[in-house]
């Protein structure tokens, strides 16, 4: 107990310590160590902290009258010491990537302010999960969405840059007040903003103030977490981060609007198992379903890496949200298993994002770190050029793409696995409309596949389509090996689910928990038939198997052979040239006129002839295609030009005389004197 | 854990399927030969191209990565093992414990996720355009596929393949109305699965019809065996999980040699049956513009969605 408060205290004087010691260090020598071998350190302390939390008991601090009238609250429980886990594991293998990613910053001059606020972000984060009080929560939100803002204009000579970074402050601190007037309600009903006041009476509030507390939480959390239709800040931020920020960003910032919503729903909003508290899981799965799908529809005709990679963080945060509601509607009606089964599906695919989708983004990182540019349209090759990488790159591509034997298979399974339990539901309307969220859901995983699909094959395969590959290295070892940790894990959360299984069963107190990691993944029946059953290291063995046995048989059969290395075949025309091959804008083609009524691609095309007035003989040929985004044309655009016609009107009693100030003050002060009289009365 | 005579009756299941299915290509393209009056090749012909194949030596484009040249391996890998799931003569796999129908649709999206990548790794645009349209196929015929699995697996309670084809051979005669939707999704799905018409055509090698072809072009020797074996073997799994689930009748359900033998015969004699049924319809229709395909595969989804309201009514 005691030792776990000294822990943690550890941890956050090493964050700030890192912090410090970036801001004294100065851009020397030493400043790269200096600023991450502490961050690497707290993030060690917090992954073995948050692992006795979870084995052993839940730690609580009070520092009371930090700011008068309010407690510091620290309370951390398996729910938090969970996605402080996630915090841990993540930014240790960011910190060790940004030891030799952020080189490039030392030459510009600013890595000492880099380091102060990479230090504060990771810690406001562990800060958040383990607030146990209302006004801290929001206090350490702030500072995570500041740093994180500042983190975002960290680049900030270029204009586009700042811009993205104003959406996202814009976006997020439309977020926060929703998030503030849900503890606001709670603060009403209970009188403090103590979150253990809120557990222990939320369950008597109206069923109104609930509802409330719930559907504004939501929506707050759901801004952070970038929901559809408020996730426009989340493809704008995250390519304009630099790339460890943008990985710890879609890593982990974004599950915090998660680890509200569960909060919200399961701890403060006194949440019932009635099925009048239905319709919060179907406005999740709604929201969910709306976000994977156009999320991983914008992703797949994205031409920067980095935006991709954005998009399809809303989608997976859809495919989580799917979960999660599900495990609503199954609590709602007191389907105790299902919604088990449902909830771990949605953590299972939480801890699984955030060990893939950190990946990818250092992955990308690491490719605009040797050839700088993030546009796909220009990559190609670098898999002779940078093997590492693209090997890593592959597994997360792999993994996020939800393919048997890698983690997101095992969270898609389950998930799938929760949708099809939708029979159980005694509500044949809701039955009805889950099976009919299930298309979207497929769909999904079907885009996500080819979305990574492309993406790989443009960065990393055949020839190069733009930039020279003559001098492009590989990355420094450290980027790889930070890159090379969440690979593994990658590896061994789909491999041995039994891990990511009995982590979560001990973290949400689940019965029915797996006894050995030779165990299938069982789901049966009422009458004990088998529904399903998965057990991934079989599986992998299986693989393996198969193919050893293929190879012996073809080398049995048909003896040896040799290989010759010879040039593609051309069609007897001569050599293929880089601009004959497919573009990352022509392999979605198909895609992008199937789902044209999302895209409203635009198509141009401008011919030059060489003689006027023949229409044969063509000169040049020019081809552009544009595509729409729908909900920043119909959705943002007119609340932005709307709210600026308001604040122009409003412009007009901002006069700029003295005089009429004083009018404006004075009546004030009568309107105040006649409410104040009236009132009494 | 299951006995030792299971486990083995399960291997030999998995073993026939992979042995069984040059045989039915072979079938197919004799039936679509007579129904174009021509003599066409025996039916043992596709054996004979692999063994060739296998002993050929093999040219690699000097584009190409690792990727292309592990594609093969990986792609057989993940279909043989998803072949072992299947139950085939006997209504019972031990390997039911380990995996479900959904792994095997897993499996074969991670061998078109390495097909794909290969197809894109030669720097041929040949490859491109096979690629590029088996994303678009593949990404529309997963909801398709998923739905029709969704309303089989409430009918039979379960994506166990081992309790799917035992429900289904403990039913009477078609009682759910529900699985004729289904089925009419299932096949729609396996005719886009396996590239036949009318969404590719395999049979030629024209920029037009090309798909899966497209994306292996460059293949050749072993690994081409390989891709050709991994592609019949896939094409044997998807006939008998339309054959076992929807027309279950016949299988065994006990292990002792006369209903075995029974169950095998009666498998090979209905698998043809379908296989003859898909040659005759292919050489009956015309390959359909890519951009129509959607509409058909959207009637698969509707026609599933039309069975699980069935269902749920």
């Amino acid at each position: 107990m005691i030792e776990n408060l000294i822990l943690f205290q550890i941890i956050v004087s090493l964050f700030l310590g890192g912090a410090i010691l970036g801001l004294i260090s100065r851009n020397g020598r030493f400043s790269r160590p200096l600023i991450f071998i502490p961050s690497m350190m707290g993030a060690i302390l917090t992954i073995l902290f948050s692992v006795t939390v979870i084995t052993t008991k839940s730690m609580s601090w009070e520092v009371p009258h930090v700011i008068p009238f309010f407690n510091l609250e620290i309370f951390v429980d398996g729910i938090s010491a969970f996605f402080m886990l996630l915090i841990g594991i993540v930014s240790f293998a960011v910190s060790l990537y940004s030891m030799g990613y952020s080189k490039e910053y030392e030459i510009k001059k600013r890595i000492s302010i880099f380091g102060f606020l990479f230090n504060i972000f990771i810690l406001s984060m562990i800060l958040v999960v383990g607030s146990n009080n209302g006004f801290f929560f929001l206090m350490f939100w702030e500072l995570m969405s500041l740093t994180s803002f500042f983190l975002v204009i960290y680049d900030h000579d270029k204009e586009e840059n700042v811009k993205s970074g104003m959406t996202y402050l814009v976006m997020t601190h439309f977020g926060t007040a929703l998030i503030f007037v849900s503890f606001l309600l709670g603060y009403l009903q209970t009188g403090s903003f103590g979150f253990d006041s809120l557990r222990t009476s939320s369950s008597s509030f109206p069923h109104l103030i609930k509802d409330l507390m719930f559907v504004s939480a939501f929506i707050g959390f759901g801004t952070k977490a970038g929901i559809v239709p408020l996730h426009t800040w989340l493809p704008k931020a995250h390519p304009s981060a630099p790339s460890n920020v943008s990985a710890l960003m879609s890593a982990v910032m974004i599950k915090m609007g998660i680890y509200g919503i569960i909060r919200t729903v399961f701890d403060f909003a006194g949440f019932g198992a009635s099925p009048d508290y239905a319709w919060w899981g179907v406005l999740m799965v709604i929201a969910g379903s709306a976000s994977a799908l156009i999320g991983i529809l914008y992703a797949v005709v994205e031409r920067d890496i980095k935006r991709a990679l954005a998009f399809s963080s809303i989608e997976n945060i859809g495919i989580i949200l799917i979960g999660l509601g599900l495990s609503v509607i199954f609590a709602s009606y007191n389907l105790h298993t299902l919604s088990i089964l449902a909830l771990v599906a949605s953590m299972y695919h939480t801890i699984n994002h955030a060990f893939f989708k950190g990946l990818l983004f250092m992955g990308a990182g690491s490719v605009v770190h040797a050839t700088h540019t993030k546009d796909i349209e220009k990559l190609g090759g670098l898999v002779k050029q940078m093997p590492w990488t693209s090997m890593l790159f592959l597994i997360g591509a792999i993994s996020i793409a939800g393919l048997p034997p890698f983690n997101g298979f095992v969270s898609e399974w389950l998930g799938l696995q929760a949708i099809l339990s939708s029979s159980q539901i005694p509500s044949t309307i809701l039955q009805i409309s889950i099976a009919f969220a299930s298309l979207p859901f497929a769909l999904t995983i079907g885009l996500a596949a080819a979305t990574f699909v492309r993406l790989f094959s443009m960065i990393f395969l055949s020839k190069t389509r733009g930039t020279s590959l003559l001098h492009i290295r590989e990355v420094p070892r450290n980027m790889i090996a930070g890159m090379a940790i969440l690979a593994s894990v990658c590896i061994l959360f789909g491999i041995v689910p039994f891990l990511g299984i009995s982590l979560l069963s001990t973290v949400f107190h689940l019965s029915s928990s797996p006894s050995s990691p030779y165990d299938a993944i069982a789901l049966k029946n009422n009458d004990m038939t088998s529904f399903a059953n998965l057990s991934m290291p079989v599986v992998a063995i299986m693989l393996s198997a198969v193919a050893l046995g293929i190879f012996g048989f073809i080398r049995v059969v048909g003896g040896k052979t040799t290989k010759t290395i010879y040039g593609t075949w051309d069609c007897g025309f001569g050599k293929l040239n880089e601009r004959m091959e497919y573009t990352a804008t022509s392999i979605s083609q198909p895609i992008r006129v199937v789902f044209k009524s999302l895209f409203k691609p635009h198509n141009e095309t401008h011919k030059e002839f060489s003689i006027p007035e023949n229409s044969y003989l063509v000169k040049t040929i020019k081809f552009n295609s544009t595509t729409k985004n729908i909900f920043e044309e119909n959705l943002y655009t007119p609340i932005i030009s709307s709210t600026l016609f308001l604040l122009d009107k409003v412009r007009k009693i901002q006069t700029g005389k003295i005089n009429s100030y004083l009018l404006y003050i004075m009546i004030t002060i009568i309107l105040l004197l006649i409410f104040v009289r009236f009132n009494h009365a | 854990m299951p006995s030792f005579l299971e486990i083995t009756l399960g291997i030999i299941q998995a073993l026939m399927l992979m042995a069984l299915s040059p045989l039915m290509t072979g079938i197919m393209r004799k039936t679509k030969a007579k129904t174009q009056k021509r003599m066409g090749a025996g039916i043992f012909q596709p054996y004979y191209d692999m063994v060739k194949l296998m002993r050929k030596d093999e040219v690699v484009s000097d584009q190409s990565s690792w990727i292309f040249r592990s594609t093969p391996w990986v792609n057989f890998a993940a279909i043989g093992t998803a072949a072992f799931f299947i139950p085939v003569f006997l209504s019972y796999s031990p390997f039911g414990l380990v995996g479900d129908l959904l792994l095997v649709v897993g499996l074969f999206g991670l061998a078109r996720f390495f097909t794909m990548l290969a197809g894109l790794d030669t720097s041929s645009a040949f490859g491109g355009i096979g690629s590029s349209r088996e994303m678009m196929v593949s990404t529309l015929l997963e909801p398709a596929l998923f739905l029709a699995i969704f309303v089989v697996a409430l009918t039979y309670g379960g994506t166990n393949l081992s309790t799917l084809v035992e429900g289904a051979s403990n039913s009477s005669l078609l009682p759910h109305p529900q699985l004729i939707f289904a089925a009419i999704a299932m096949f729609v799905v396996i005719l886009g699965e396996t590239g036949r018409l009318p969404f590719g055509n395999h049979a030629t090698h024209l920029e037009l019809t090309m798909m899966h072809e497209a994306m292996v072009l460059e293949y050749s020797g072993k690994s081409l065996a390989l891709i050709d074996w991994a592609q019949s073997i896939k094409q044997v799994i998807l006939f008998s999980l339309i054959v076992n689930i929807f027309t279950p009748w016949g299988i065994a359900s006990s292990v002792s040699a006369i209903s075995l033998g029974l169950g095998l015969v009666i498998f090979i004699v209905k698998i043809s049956v379908f296989a003859i049924f898909v040659a005759f319809l292919e050489s009956s229709i015309a390959k359909w513009r890519l951009f129509r395909i959607p509409d058909l595969i959207t009637v698969a989804i509707a026609s599933s969605l039309v069975g699980l309201v069935l269902y749920y009514l």
